[in-house]
């Protein structure tokens, strides 16, 4: 359960951040970006995709135009708003301090976990 | 051959077999409740229901078919993915998710497939989640409540639907009726659910911890239904003493002796419809409420309402005929003389004094007639409000007489005084003590037409009146209490004087 909860945690924000790195490369359309982070394994399922977008879209990251279809009802496009590119900007320095943090933190950690393991089998 | 639907999704119109849309149905119900907590629901529902048109579009157009079938919607919602799916990416933090645990919220159906009569019984069971043969037992033993297991089964009969769809079928067992209970049931479909009954009552206990208030609301309508079914039967059965089913003489007694003989049938009929159908709504309404989102048929529930205005109309044509009957007024009045004493008590007798005449009518032997006195039981009290009036006058030419006037109410003017002629009245002096009947009587099956008793006591000027506590409690019109002038005493005294009645009490205290 707590396992459960942190990588939920983690994949929530990290899921966000790239919704908005796809969407910042210009408009694009909800299964197109589907299909990126379905590529990416970072998605399985469209349906998670929509109330992620909408928040976003809320808090004015992002805005949309309807483009009309040839197949099915008219299409939300999206596009990333100033606001949006600013607080993109912010997510990319946060997400290089945190591989920094993460990459010490677990050469630390395989340094010492690999100790013990070799004064065991020596 | 498969039946289809046209839906309209995302502006698009869609063909779509049956079974696939049942399910596409459940999946969109799902998606909407799980959004439902958040603020913008309607959106990221509209999104996911333009994206499914979308992707039906796709698939109809690559596999050139003109119908949606249940693979297609498989294979849609397996894009889309479930709401299980949607959960994880989802704010899970504080509550922990109970919903997934045990999500089922079962319905109440009527279970055809397991019935021994009409499944109502296995219906509850699967509802309860108790082994259906208890509630076999306990319908069986309630029955002997006078009946009453009986009728609520009937009502539940009547008011439950039975399973028939799948998904119904599912709800019944508390089945998830999402995709991943829909696959399972799609593997084996209604599997036997072979619960022990302990297991079962240890589930239940959890389930009622879990949902108290659920619960508490469940029992406030179960109390209601069962307080509502109870009258119900107290209806049926007062209907029956109404139609004469258990001999007694309930239109001896007051409201009912109004109404005519031959009228009693229809009028009770009709008020008991005008009771039992609102009765009967209270009952389908709270097993809608508590139990089942099902509105009653429509059929059923407009032939109520008309069967109910049917009842209104009766009652209210009956209520206005028997109305007539007070139409007229009539009066007569007799006057009795008394032999004169200074001092009268006045006195209340309960006895019932027999006229020759009512000795005839009675069937006592005439010819040994030597004044018949019967003591008259007391529960005549309650056959018709009290409608005897009292006072006292001053008699002008100096000489005592009690003057009876009878009064009633009739059809006509002949019916009214005949019924005033019919009203008999007991009064007896015996010396000084004058001893007046609490109640008037009226034949026996005659009814109630506002038969009144107005009595003056014409007494001469000076003259001394004794007027008994028991008298005063009965008939008596003056203010006893006021007058009454040491308190152990059984009587109070009044006296005759030229501007009418007064207290002698106080009229001595006034002349000193």
């Amino acid at each position: 359960m707590i396992a459960e909860n942190t990588q939920t945690q983690m994949r929530k924000g990290i899921l966000e951040y790239c919704v908005l790195l796809i969407i910042s490369r210009g408009e694009i359309y909800a299964s197109d970006i589907i299909a990126e982070l379905k590529q990416a394994k970072l998605l399985v399922v469209e349906g998670t995709l929509y109330p992620l977008l909408t928040r976003l879209k809320n808090n004015g990251l992002l805005s949309y135009n309807w483009v009309e279809s040839t197949s099915g009802p008219p299409r939300k496009y999206y596009i990333l708003t100033d606001t949006g590119r600013g607080i993109l900007k912010q997510l990319d320095t946060t997400w290089e301090e945190l591989s920094y943090a993460i990459n010490t933190s677990r050469k630390e950690a395989d340094n010492e976990s690999k100790k013990p393991t070799n004064q065991t089998e020596s | 051959m498969k039946k289809t639907h046209n839906i309209n999704i995302g502006n698009s119109i869609v063909h779509i077999e049956e079974d696939a849309y049942e399910m596409l149905t459940n999946y969109l119900n799902e998606v909407k409740n799980h959004f439902s907590k958040s603020a913008d629901d309607f959106e990221i529902v509209t999104d996911i229901e333009n994206r499914i048109a979308e992707m039906f579009a796709e698939i109809l157009a690559a596999q050139q078919k003109q119908v949606i079938n249940i693979e297609d919607v498989q294979s849609v919602i397996k894009q889309m993915g479930s709401v299980r799916d949607f959960e994880t990416l989802e704010d899970t933090e504080g509550e922990p998710e109970v919903s997934s645990h045990y999500n089922s919220i079962r319905k109440l159906y009527r279970d055809t497939d397991q019935a021994m009569v009409a499944g109502v019984c296995s219906g509850l069971g699967h509802y309860l989640d108790i082994q259906t043969k208890w509630i076999r037992l306990f319908t069986f033993l309630s029955i002997f409540i006078f009946g009453a297991g009986l009728l609520v089964y009937i009502i539940f009969w009547i008011m439950v639907p039975k399973a028939t769809t799948r998904i119904e079928k599912m709800e019944m067992r508390g089945e998830e009726t999402n995709l991943r209970g829909f696959a399972n049931t799609h593997l084996h479909p209604l599997a036997e659910q072979s619960r022990g009954f302990i297991a079962g009552f240890i589930q239940g206990i959890g389930e009622f911890v879990q949902g108290t208030g659920k619960v508490v609301f469940k029992f406030i309508v179960g109390g209601i239904i069962a307080f509502a079914s109870f009258f119900l039967l107290a209806l049926i059965v007062v209907l029956a003493v109404f139609l004469g089913l258990w001999s007694s003489d309930v239109q001896n007694y007051f409201p009912i002796s109004m109404v005519n003989e031959e009228y009693l049938f229809p009028m009770s009929i009709a008020a008991f419809i005008i009771l039992f159908i609102p009765l009967l709504g209270l009952i389908l309404f709270s097993i809608r409420v508590g139990f089942n989102g099902r509105p009653v048929s429509k059929v059923l529930s407009y032939g109520l309402l008309l069967a109910w205005i049917a009842g209104v109309f009766t009652g209210i044509f009956y209520v206005a005929r028997v109305s007539t009957e007070f139409k007229e007024g009539a009066e007569f009045a007799q006057t009795t003389p008394l032999n004169s004493f200074p001092v009268y008590s006045l006195n209340i007798n309960k006895a019932r004094y027999f006229t020759k005449e009512d000795s005839l009518n009675y069937r006592i032997d005439a010819t040994r007639y030597k004044g018949r006195k019967i003591m008259s039981s007391l529960d005549d009290d309650f056959n018709m409000p009290r409608s005897i009036s009292f006072r006292m006058e001053k008699s002008l030419d100096g000489k005592v007489s009690l003057n009876t006037a009878f009064k009633s109410r009739g059809k006509t003017f002949e019916v009214a005084l005949k019924n005033a002629q019919n009203i008999h009245y007991d009064f007896l002096q015996e010396g000084a003590n004058l001893n007046f009947n609490p109640i008037l009587h009226i034949p026996k099956m005659a009814n109630w037409r506002g038969q009144e008793v107005v009595l003056v006591l014409n007494i001469p000027v000076g003259t001394e009146v004794r007027i008994s506590k028991e008298f005063n409690r009965y008939l008596n019109g003056y203010d006893y209490w006021n007058c009454e002038h040491d308190e152990g005493s059984q009587y109070t005294s009044w006296i005759m004087t030229e501007t009418g009645v007064k207290c002698k009490f106080e009229k001595e205290k006034n002349d000193n």
